[in-house]
C-alpha cells in the first residue's frame, strides 16, 4: 500500500498555510529585537575598529590596531608581546578544564537523578536551580571564606593538624611546588585550583540542567534490555548508556565552555596576576584602569568570536542528535 | 434540519490526491458512516464538512444554502474528536457549555442547558470534576454533550470508539446510535471498524484511496458488494482468481456455476468473492458447484466454527455459527464442498489489485 | 551496595553544593565587620542593618527589585508574539526571530553588557534605571521564548479545531484555549526571568554606570575591600527568593516538562 496516511495528509496541510502579509505588530517587534539584541554586538564589533584620543576618549575609525594589539603587541613588529594572547590562553584554559570537570561529575549524579520518582526530581531540581541562579559574587564570597587563608580550610588544615602531617611525610613541599602552599600552611589563594574548582562549581549545576532532557528521555527498556542480556550496572552504562549520550556530553561540554568564558569575578579573586583571562581585561579596558573602549570592544570581540565558533558546533552536535 | 449535500468535492495536499471528487448526499436526521482503512481520506472528507479544511474543488450544501466558503466557527458543526479534545484547563460543565459561553448566552440558560446535557449523557453530578478525573467513557460523554450543546445541524464524529477499550466500544456504539435516533440529527461518523459502521448507520459510505468504493445500507454492503475492494474490507470473503464464460467461471479445470458471471464478456479476467458463511459442506440446498475438499484446520472461538479446506481452487473457509450443526471435523477428513451459485460475488479482476 | 555508592555520592553532590552557600549564610550571624565561619559571637544585628538600618542596601534592594520585576514583565511581553510567531507559523523568519532574541542570553554577558554601556551612552541613557530594566528583559528575554514555547507546543492542535467547531473564532480561541493553556509556562519564564534579573550584575555594571547600584552590584563593586557579614544576609535573601519561586514553579507547573522530561503520564 503506497498511501499516505491521515495524520501524515494533515501536517501536510498545516505546512502549507496560506502565507499572510507581514502586519506593522510584525516589523515592530523585529526593530525591538533588532535593536535590542543585536545592535550591542553590532556597535561592540563597529568600535573595535575606532581609536583611542586623549584621556579616555576615543573616535570612529577604521583600523586593525587593536586587533595588532590583542595578537602581536602595540609595538609589533619591533617587538612581538604574547601578554594578550596569553589572556585568551588562560580564558580557554580555565574554561576547558572546568567544563569538563563539572559534566564528569554531574552526569553520573543527573543520571542518578533522573532514576529517582518525579516528585523527588522536582525536588533536586528546586535546590539546582536555586543554586544556578545564585549570584556568582555571592558563590564566589562563600568560596572566598571557605578557601582563605585566615579563616577557611587552611586555617582548619592547620588546628588540626594535617598541615604538620603533611610536612612530616614530605608531601607539603609536592603542595608547594604546586604553588598551593606557603612556606607556613597550604595556600589556595591565589591558584590555578581555587579558580577551577569555583568556576566548576558555578557550571555545575548549568551541567546537570542541560544533561537532565537527554538522560530523562533515555529509554529504561534499553537498560532493561541490555540487563536481560547480562548486563552488569556498569556494562550498561558503557555499553548503552555513554554510547547513546555521547553527542549531549560533547554538546553540554562546549556550553559550559561557552558560559565560562565570560566568568569574570571568580577569575579575579582565585586566580594569580599573572594569569587572569580575557574576560578581566575587557573589563579593564572598558571601566577599569586602561580606559581603552576600543581596545576593549576588540577583546570582547575576540571572546564573541571564540564564543560563537563554539556555539555553532554545539548547535550542530544538537541538530545530529536529534536527526 | 436540512440535509447535508458533498457537490464534486476534492482535496488535494500538493500534489497528493487525500479526496477525488466526491458527489455525497446526507439525508436529514440520518447516521452515515464514512468508512474505510486508513489513509482513505475519510477524516480530510469529515474535516471539510466541519469547515476546518477548505476544500480544492467542489461545493458544500446545507439544504439550499452553499456553505463551502463558510469557515468552522460560523458553521458550528458539533464534532467529538479522536482524542476527544477536551479541555483540561476547564471542568465538564464549563467544557459541555463552552459554545454557549463564547457566544454570549446569559450564565443561568448556560448553566440549564448544561445540566439537561449532562443528564441526557448519563453524567449527572459530574458538573466540576475535572477532565483528568474521568474515565475514557465519561470523556467521550462529555466530548459528545459538548459537541451537542450548541444544538448543531450537523453532528460530525471523527473515530469516536478509537480511544475507548474494546468492551465499552460495543455499548457505546449501541447508546450513541439510541441517542442519536432520538435527537434525530444529521450524523456523520468516520471509522476504519465495519463492526461499529455497521452497528450505528443508516448508511454506509465505503472509501479507499480518496475515493468513494460504495454507497449503501450495511446490509447492502455487506450482501450486495458492488467491487472487490469492498467485498474483501468489509466481513471476510473467500477470493478467486478466474476467466468468465458463458456458462460461469472458470478456474483451472473447474468450472464454477455463478449467477453474478453473467454479466460479463467470456474471457474476461474476473476475481470471484464467497463469504465463508455461504459456502457449505453438509444438508446444502442451494444449488452450486461441489468441491472435493480436505480438511486441514479447524478454529473453534466459541460462537463460530471456521473450517479450513484445501481444495483444487485453492484455500476456502467455511464458517459454522454455533447451533448450526453439531457434526465434527477433523483435520484430514475427506468431504465436499458445496460453493451457492447465488452466493458467489464476480468483479473484473484489476481492482482487486487496488486494495 | 551499588544502592550505597549511589546514594552516597548524591549526597556528597548535595553536600558540595550546599557547602559555600552554607558559610555565605553562616556568616552572616557575625558580629564584627569581617566574616568568620563559624560565625563569632552571633548575631541578628546585621539582618536589622541590612533590611532597616543601612539606607545604602535598603536603596539597592529596592533597584534590584524594580529592575527584577519590570524587566521580567518586559521580557514576558517581548516573547509572547515570538513565541507565538515560532509555534503558529514556525518559517524561517520566525526561528530567526527568535533565535536573534536567544543570543544575548548564549553569548557571554560581559560581551553584551559592554554593547549595552555603548547602546545607551549614544542614545543618552545610560545610567537610568530604565535602561537597566530594558537592558535585563533583553539578556533574559530568551527565558520566557522558551518556556512559552514549550507551552505552546504542549497545545493539542485539536483543541483549536474543537473550539473552532463551537463557534470559536481564532481570537475567541486564543482567550479561551491558548492563553489558559499556556499561563503556568508563561509565569514559569517570568520567574525564571525574574530571578536571574535579580542575580545579575555585570550587564548591569555597564549599563548603569555607577549612578544606581543594585544588590549584586553593590557586592561585585566592594570586591577589593572585601566582604562583610552585611552582604552574607543580602546573600541569604537571595538564595531564599530562589527556592520560594522554584518552590512555586514545582509546585503549581510541570518542573521536570519545563526542564526538559518527557510529559508525565496521565
Amino acid at each position: 500500500m503506497s498511501l499516505v496516511s491521515d495524520t501524515e495528509v494533515l501536517e501536510d496541510a498545516s505546512a502549507s498555510a496560506p502565507p499572510r502579509q507581514i502586519s506593522v505588530a510584525q516589523l515592530v517587534w523585529w526593530a525591538l529585537i533588532l535593536f535590542l539584541c543585536l545592535t550591542p554586538f553590532v556597535l561592540v564589533i563597529a568600535i573595535s575598529f575606532g581609536q583611542k584620543i586623549e584621556g579616555a576618549a576615543w573616535e570612529w575609525a577604521f583600523t586593525f590596531a587593536n586587533y595588532e594589539r590583542v595578537f602581536v603587541g602595540a609595538n609589533w613588529p619591533e617587538q612581538f608581546t604574547v601578554l594578550y594572547l596569553q589572556r585568551l590562553y588562560y580564558s580557554l584554559f580555565y574554561a576547558v578544564i572546568a567544563a569538563v570537570l563539572a559534566i564528569l561529575t554531574a552526569f553520573p549524579f543527573t543520571y542518578l537523578m533522573t532514576r529517582l520518582s518525579r516528585r523527588a526530581q522536582s525536588i533536586w531540581l528546586v535546590f539546582i536551580l536555586s543554586s544556578l541562579s545564585l549570584s556568582e559574587v555571592f558563590i564566589v564570597m562563600g568560596w572566598d571564606v571557605l578557601l582563605s587563608n585566615r579563616s577557611g580550610l587552611p586555617m582548619v588544615l592547620k588546628e588540626t593538624g594535617v598541615t604538620d602531617w603533611l610536612k612530616a611525610v614530605g608531601w607539603f613541599d609536592t603542595l608547594r611546588e604546586w604553588g598551593l602552599a606557603n612556606p607556613r600552611n597550604v595556600k589556595f589563594k591565589t591558584s590555578v585550583f581555587a579558580t577551577v574548582l569555583t568556576m566548576a562549581y558555578l557550571v555545575w549545576p548549568y551541567a546537570v540542567i542541560l544533561l537532565y532532557p537527554p538522560l530523562s528521555r533515555l529509554d529504561r527498556s534499553m537498560v532493561e534490555a541490555a540487563q536481560t542480556m547480562g548486563a552488569g550496572p556498569w556494562t550498561v552504562m558503557r555499553t548503552v548508556v555513554l554510547p547513546t549520550m555521547r553527542l549531549p556530553l560533547l554538546g553540554a561540554t562546549l556550553l559550559l565552555f561557552v558560559f565560562l568564558l565570560g566568568v569574570y569575578v571568580a577569575v579575579t579573586v582565585f586566580a594569580e596576576p599573572a594569569k587572569q583571562t580575557m574576560a578581566v581585561s575587557v573589563y579593564e579596558a572598558i571601566r577599569g584602569n586602561t580606559l581603552n573602549a576600543p581596545f576593549g570592544a576588540a577583546q570582547a570581540v575576540v571572546l564573541l568570536i571564540t564564543a560563537s565558533i563554539f556555539l555553532a558546533m554545539g548547535q550542530w552536535l544538537s541538530k545530529r542528535t536529534a536527526a | 434540519m436540512p440535509g447535508l449535500r458533498l457537490a464534486g468535492i476534492a482535496k488535494s495536499f500538493g500534489s497528493v490526491h487525500a479526496v477525488e471528487a466526491t458527489n455525497l448526499d446526507f439525508a436529514e436526521g440520518e447516521l452515515t458512516a464514512l468508512l474505510g482503512p486508513s489513509g482513505c481520506g475519510k477524516t480530510t472528507l469529515l474535516r471539510m464538512i466541519a469547515g476546518l479544511e477548505a476544500p480544492t474543488r467542489g461545493a458544500i450544501l446545507l439544504g439550499e444554502a452553499d456553505i463551502t466558503a463558510q469557515p468552522a466557527h460560523e458553521r458550528k458543526f458539533g464534532m467529538v474528536f479522536q482524542n476527544f479534545a477536551l479541555f483540561p484547563h476547564l471542568s465538564v460543565r464549563e467544557n459541555v457549555v463552552y459554545s454557549l459561553m463564547i457566544s454570549g448566552i446569559a450564565k443561568s440558560d448556560a448553566m440549564a442547558t448544561g445540566a439537561r446535557l449532562l443528564d441526557l449523557v448519563q453524567l449527572k453530578g459530574f458538573d466540576d470534576r475535572r477532565i483528568g478525573e474521568l474515565s475514557g467513557g465519561q470523556r467521550q460523554r462529555v466530548a459528545i454533550a459538548r459537541a451537542l450543546a450548541q444544538e448543531p445541524e450537523v453532528f460530525l464524529l471523527d473515530e469516536p470508539m478509537s480511544a475507548l477499550d474494546a468492551k465499552l466500544r460495543e455499548d457505546m456504539q449501541v447508546e450513541l446510535r439510541m441517542l442519536q435516533q432520538r435527537l434525530g440529527i444529521t450524523t456523520v461518523v468516520v471509522t476504519h471498524d465495519q463492526r461499529e459502521a455497521m452497528t450505528m448507520a443508516d448508511r454506509i459510505v465505503v472509501m479507499s484511496q480518496g475515493k468513494v468504493e460504495q454507497v449503501g445500507s450495511p446490509q447492502q454492503i455487506y450482501h450486495q458488494p458492488e467491487n472487490a475492494f469492498v467485498a474483501d474490507f468489509i466481513g471476510r470473503a473467500n477470493f478467486f482468481d478466474g476467466v468468465a464464460e458463458a456458462a460461469g467461471v472458470r478456474i483451472g479445470s473447474v468450472l464454477l456455476d455463478a449467477a453474478a458471471g453473467a454479466g460479463f464478456r467470456p474471457g474476461t479476467p474476473v476475481s470471484l468473492a464467497c463469504r465463508p458463511e455461504v459456502a457449505c459442506l453438509i444438508d446444502c440446498t442451494s444449488p452450486g458447484t461441489s468441491l472435493p475438499a480436505k480438511v486441514t484446520f479447524v478454529r473453534d472461538v466459541g460462537p463460530a466454527r471456521d473450517i479450513h479446506l484445501e481444495t483444487e481452487i485453492g484455500r476456502i473457509i467455511v464458517e459454522y455459527a454455533r447451533g448450526e450443526t453439531d457434526q465434527p471435523f477433523a483435520v484430514g477428513q475427506e468431504t465436499t464442498v458445496t460453493l451457492p451459485a447465488s452466493g458467489l460475488h464476480v468483479f473484473p479482476r484489476a481492482e482487486r489489485a487496488a486494495a | 551496595m551499588l544502592r550505597v555508592i549511589s546514594q552516597g555520592f548524591m549526597a556528597l553532590s548535595a553536600v558540595l553544593l550546599a557547602l559555600p552557600i552554607v558559610v555565605v549564610c553562616g556568616a552572616a550571624l557575625n558580629a564584627g565587620r569581617t566574616m568568620f565561619f563559624p560565625p563569632k559571637e552571633p548575631t541578628f544585628a546585621r539582618f536589622y542593618e541590612f533590611f532597616v538600618a543601612d539606607t545604602v542596601w535598603i536603596t539597592a534592594l529596592s533597584h534590584s527589585v524594580l529592575i527584577a520585576f519590570a524587566s521580567a514583565v518586559l521580557a514576558v511581553l517581548i516573547a509572547w508574539p515570538v513565541a507565538y510567531g515560532l509555534w503558529a507559523r514556525g518559517d524561517a523568519g520566525s526561528k530567526l526571530l527568535a533565535g536573534l532574541g536567544s543570543m544575548p542570553f548564549a553569548l557571554p554577558p560581559i560581551v553584551f553588557g559592554v554593547g549595552l554601556g555603548f547602546l545607551w551612552s549614544f542614545s543618552g541613557a545610560l545610567g537610568s534605571i530604565w535602561a537597566g530594566v530594558v537592558s535585563h528583559a533583553a539578556l533574559f528575554v530568551a527565558l520566557p521564548i522558551v518556556t512559552i514555547s514549550i507551552g505552546l507546543q504542549s497545545i493539542d492542535r485539536a483543541h483549536l479545531d474543537a473550539a473552532a467547531t463551537m463557534g470559536a473564532t481564532r481570537a475567541v480561541a486564543f482567550r479561551t484555549v491558548i492563553l489558559p493553556q499556556t499561563l503556568p509556562y508563561t509565569v514559569s519564564g517570568f520567574f525564571f526571568a525574574l530571578v536571574l534579573s535579580f542575580n545579575e550584575f555585570i550587564v548591569m555594571f555597564f549599563v548603569s554606570a555607577s549612578s544606581y547600584s543594585t544588590v549584586t552590584l553593590q557586592i561585585f563593586n566592594s570586591l577589593r575591600n572585601g566582604y562583610t557579614p552585611t552582604m552574607a544576609v543580602a546573600a541569604i535573601l537571595f538564595i531564599s527568593v530562589s527556592v520560594v519561586v522554584f518552590s512555586a514553579i514545582a509546585r503549581w507547573g510541570d518542573l521536570p516538562r519545563l526542564m526538559g522530561a518527557e510529559p508525565a503520564k496521565t
